[in-house]
């Protein structure tokens, strides 16, 4: 049914990244203008991103018969929509204002880098998960972590800029809109511990995989998923502890964050490097 | 010259059935706040109907007449409905926008139809004052922010701990700020409040007050730590809250934020307590400049509020005229 379709997947990526755009700047204008906006424009608008990059991601799917994440293209639409998704879950539960203007605002920068960069798309083997389905699992749960830590990041940023604002005792403009810190700080340690929770099992089904075909195992790929899980497990006990709450965890959680995002590109790399045509029959090692 | 115009139920009553009795006088409603004695009327004619009012009032108060005359004004036609709606509005409120006006005017409103002295007019006055209140407080910003200073501590901590209900209050001294600091968190819903005073029977009574408990002031400083919100009002010489009592306190609660709101001078709370992560300190000042900024960003929307009620006025104007309900120079 979706091979009818006339719009290609790229389209419907494009028009979902507009729509994000589009309700970024709506909310960026009605920020700078002091007024709010209208929440039903807002998530009309964001539904309708999210089910166009929904859309894209079917039709590339249907088109690879796999989960798209295959190069950096196919990841960066599948965190930008797995960020989309989880603000649609947790911003109504908890009530964060200004949230999805930050997630829509992320999602729109990735979805459309990613669709400017015509080097992120670039073809890759047919198969390349091998038909495997714990591979297929183990790259999706662990590209939805990655959307997890993501909005960790977000709400971490928001707790330092109503922390800041509170301390230079500033008022109006995006603090009035901003949650209080208290709620922001338990929402950040929520989301700690189902990202950490998820990437776990994404490595554990991985290993399912990586036992059965040690030849295979990617070293320099796992070493890097291996490095930001530990990270992230280490926040988590020191955050359990108490020793690494508040300003100090939310720091933690951004620079993680940004240090996950970073060892996406080498572990790109190192798996075109790995992958060569007289391979496109082996089932490829999948890791991120 | 205000204070002489305090009226008491009884007394509005009185007057409000003096009005009534008057044949000139159609309809009457008298409104009378802790800022404010006003008379909203209709009369049959306006041959020397001012002059009687007048008279009467201050016959009834033992007020100068040319003193009285001074310190008052009448409005008639288009500007009484236009008055109506700027108060009803808070336009014409010590705090400007400030929303319990509305309630004011609508006790006497439903004081005045309880007592049949309104009519048609003024029904139809205060009705619409409601409604343009309404619209002005939504269209414009003459509502936002807080000009109070325990409102503008509850905004602050509600920016820090979100809802309030499992927040802890903490009062040291008993001064009238900080008392009333307390009533508008406790307003809020706060889960407890304490008291701990130099003297205790202070305390106690202030705790009885405010429905919380009193500690004896020796000990607080080991119970800081159960607290989330301390309210510094003593009139001690010195600080009372160091740097390293609060650090100490925080040890045992790393994770949760500790709001301090320093009402006393000199101060109860060592400033450099501010370099503290997670813990949040307003002095009286600061308090007071967020209450004046509010403030002022409230009057600044005066102008647009009018604009809005003024259309408001005119068109209940043409109402009232077009139904003959009234005639000009009533």
């Amino acid at each position: 049914m979706l091979s009818e379709l006339v719009m290609t997947d790229r389209t419907a990526f494009a028009i979902g990244a507009g729509i994000y755009a589009v309700a970024f700047l709506l909310g960026l204008g009605m920020l700078m203008l002091r007024k709010t906006y209208l929440r039903a424009v807002m998530f009309t608008l964001l539904t309708g991103g999210f089910l166009f990059q929904t859309l894209g991601l079917n039709l590339r799917g249907a088109e690879i018969k796999a989960c798209p994440l295959g190069n950096s293209f196919e990841i960066a639409q599948f965190i930008s929509w797995s960020i989309m998704m989880l603000f649609f879950v947790v911003g109504p539960a908890f009530r964060l204002r200004l949230l999805g203007f930050f997630t829509v605002g992320l999602a729109a920068l990735l979805s459309g880098v990613s669709l400017l960069v015509p080097g992120w798309d670039q073809p890759y083997p047919a198969g390349i998960f091998g038909g495997n389905p714990w591979i297929e699992l183990h790259a999706a749960l662990a590209i939805f972590s990655y959307g997890v830590f993501a909005i960790l990041a977000l709400v971490s940023i928001m707790f330092l800029m109503q922390q800041h604002g509170l301390k230079k005792k500033q008022f109006g403009g995006v603090y009035q809109y901003l949650p209080s810190v208290q709620q922001l700080d338990l929402m950040a340690k929520r989301l700690l511990l189902t990202g950490v929770i998820v990437l776990t099992a994404a490595l554990v089904f991985g290993a399912v995989f990586w036992i059965n075909n040690l030849e295979l195992v990617p070293i320099f790929k796992l070493t890097a998923t291996c490095i930001v899980w530990f990270g992230y497990l280490i926040v988590v006990i020191l955050r359990i502890q108490k020793k690494l709450v508040t300003r100090r965890h939310a720091l933690a959680s951004i620079i993680l964050f940004a240090l996950a995002i970073a060892s996406l590109w080498p572990v790109e790399s190192a798996r075109e490097h790995h992958h060569t045509p007289a391979e496109t029959n082996v089932p490829p090692p999948t890791d991120l | 010259m205000r204070e002489r115009f305090t009226l008491d139920n009884e007394q509005i009553g009185e007057l409000q059935s003096i009005l009534s009795e008057d044949p000139e006088i159609r309809e009457c409603l008298v409104l009378n706040t802790c800022n404010r004695l006003e008379i909203y009327g209709i009369a049959s004619s306006k041959n020397g109907f001012e002059g009687n009012i007048r008279q009467k009032l201050c016959s009834s108060q033992g007020i100068d007449r040319s003193l009285f005359d001074q310190h008052s004004f009448w409005h008639t036609n288009l500007d009484v409905l236009q008055h109506a709606l700027e108060v009803s509005a808070g336009l014409d409120s010590q705090m400007v926008g400030e929303t319990e006006i509305l309630g004011q005017m609508k006790e006497a409103y439903a004081a005045a139809k309880a007592a049949k002295s309104t009519g048609t007019v003024l029904n139809r006055l205060f009705e619409k004052s409601f409604q343009a209140a309404k619209s002005a407080r939504t269209k414009t910003g003459i509502t936002r922010g807080q000009v109070s200073i325990g409102n503008v501590a509850v905004d602050l901590a509600s920016r820090i701990f979100g809802k309030l209900n499992k927040s802890r209050v903490l009062l040291l001294g008993s001064g009238e700020v900080g008392e009333k600091t307390a009533q508008a968190l406790k307003s809020r819903g706060v889960r407890d409040i304490a008291v701990s005073s130099r003297t205790f029977e202070n305390a106690h009574r202030l705790a009885h007050e405010l429905n919380g408990s009193a500690i004896d002031f020796e000990d607080f400083l080991s119970q800081l730590h159960n607290y989330d919100v301390v309210i510094g009002s003593t009139a001690a010489p010195g600080s009372l809250l160091s740097k390293d009592a609060i650090r100490h306190a925080m040890r045992a609660r790393p994770d949760r934020p500790l709001f301090l709101i320093d009402l006393a001078l000199p101060r109860d709370i060592d400033p450099a307590v501010e370099e503290l992560d997670n813990v949040y300190l307003y002095n009286l000042d600061d308090l007071s400049n967020i209450a004046n900024e509010n403030l002022a960003a409230r009057k600044a929307e005066i102008e647009h509020a009018r604009q809005i009620l003024k259309g408001h006025a005119w068109n209940l104007w043409l109402q009232l005229r077009r139904r003959n309900l009234i005639s000009h120079q009533e």
